[in-house]
């Protein structure tokens, strides 16, 4: 993946400049879109590492969840909460999907209301998230095994999102700013993909901790 | 709390079936393209499009087997 070099009479003088980046612009996209698609991938063992942690210790004890402190039996968690919390948070994931389709048909306004509803599922989720660890009744992170799988897990995914929705807000800056054009967007296309990634890490997260 | 908890089910389970569909519908949209994004978009819109089943499984009572607030 050689990035060859423009004619060296078209650097730096007027419209050229748009040209000899068009060029870079192509022929790095690819390889950027490669390195992005590796960090997923890298987040990706990142969460299995932990999860595979989480179905080993499951499969070890007999009860699950496992008794807390007191030796009595924790409750399940809220299924009800966690479904109607999940379904906030993969609303986003097709908000977003449609923001990135917008932005590619030019069509600004429908862009900046996707855009403005992806960012606020996502403080949605977030904010139902805070709640569950405000009423989850499970002991605490130190309580006990689940306590601690579930904190871990669901607070790094958290993270994940959060740090997804400072993302997002700063993309969403940088198109206001003329960053990205309808042909030139490799920004917001690492967004959308990096969103839909925490989307389908909770798909995960969600059959693990309150469906099995 | 129980009328919450069927509240939350009910929303969950229209939300699950609208964004289930807008996800079969922009995976649709993707299918024809070969990128490397877009193959990457179509696998992570069909696990969404998954995670919404789960979702209406969850609503309906048949998954977790156990019932809510139950040991399992």
């Amino acid at each position: 993946m050689a990035v060859s070099v423009a004619p060296a009479h078209g650097i730096g003088h007027g419209d050229d400049d748009h040209g000899h980046d068009d060029i870079i612009y192509r022929e790095t996209r690819d390889m950027r879109l490669m390195g992005f698609v590796l960090f997923l991938g890298a987040d990706v063992v990142l969460f299995s590492s932990y999860i595979f942690a989480y179905i080993y210790l499951r499969n070890s004890i007999p009860a699950w969840p496992p008794p807390g402190a007191d030796g009595h039996q924790l409750p399940r968690l809220d299924t009800a909460f966690a479904a109607f919390n999940s379904i906030v948070l993969f609303g986003s994931g097709v908000t977003m999907h449609w923001a990135l389709e917008h932005w590619k048909h030019a069509n600004r306004s429908r862009f900046n209301v996707f855009m403005f509803l992806t960012i606020l599922l996502g403080v949605g989720f977030l904010g139902g998230q805070a709640y569950e660890y405000a009423h989850a009744a499970i002991g605490g992170w130190s309580g006990n095994t689940f306590g601690a799988s579930f904190f871990t897990l669901t607070g790094m995914h958290g993270l994940h999102v959060a740090v997804g929705v400072g993302f997002l807000i700063a993309l969403w800056i940088q198109t206001t700013r003329g960053v990205y054009t309808k042909e030139r967007f490799f920004g917001l296309t690492a967004g959308t993909l990096y969103w839909h990634f925490v989307d389908v890490i909770w798909v995960g997260l969600f059959f693990l901790f309150y469906l099995w | 709390m129980e009328n919450l908890g069927n509240i939350e089910k009910i929303v969950a389970f229209i939300g699950a079936l609208v964004v289930f569909t807008f996800a079969v519908i922009g995976l649709r949209g993707e299918w024809h393209k070969n990128g490397l994004d877009d193959n990457v978009t179509k696998m992570l819109l069909g696990l969404m499009a998954f995670g919404c089943i789960l979702v209406v499984l969850a609503c309906f009572g048949i998954l977790p087997h156990t019932a809510p607030g139950g040991a399992a």
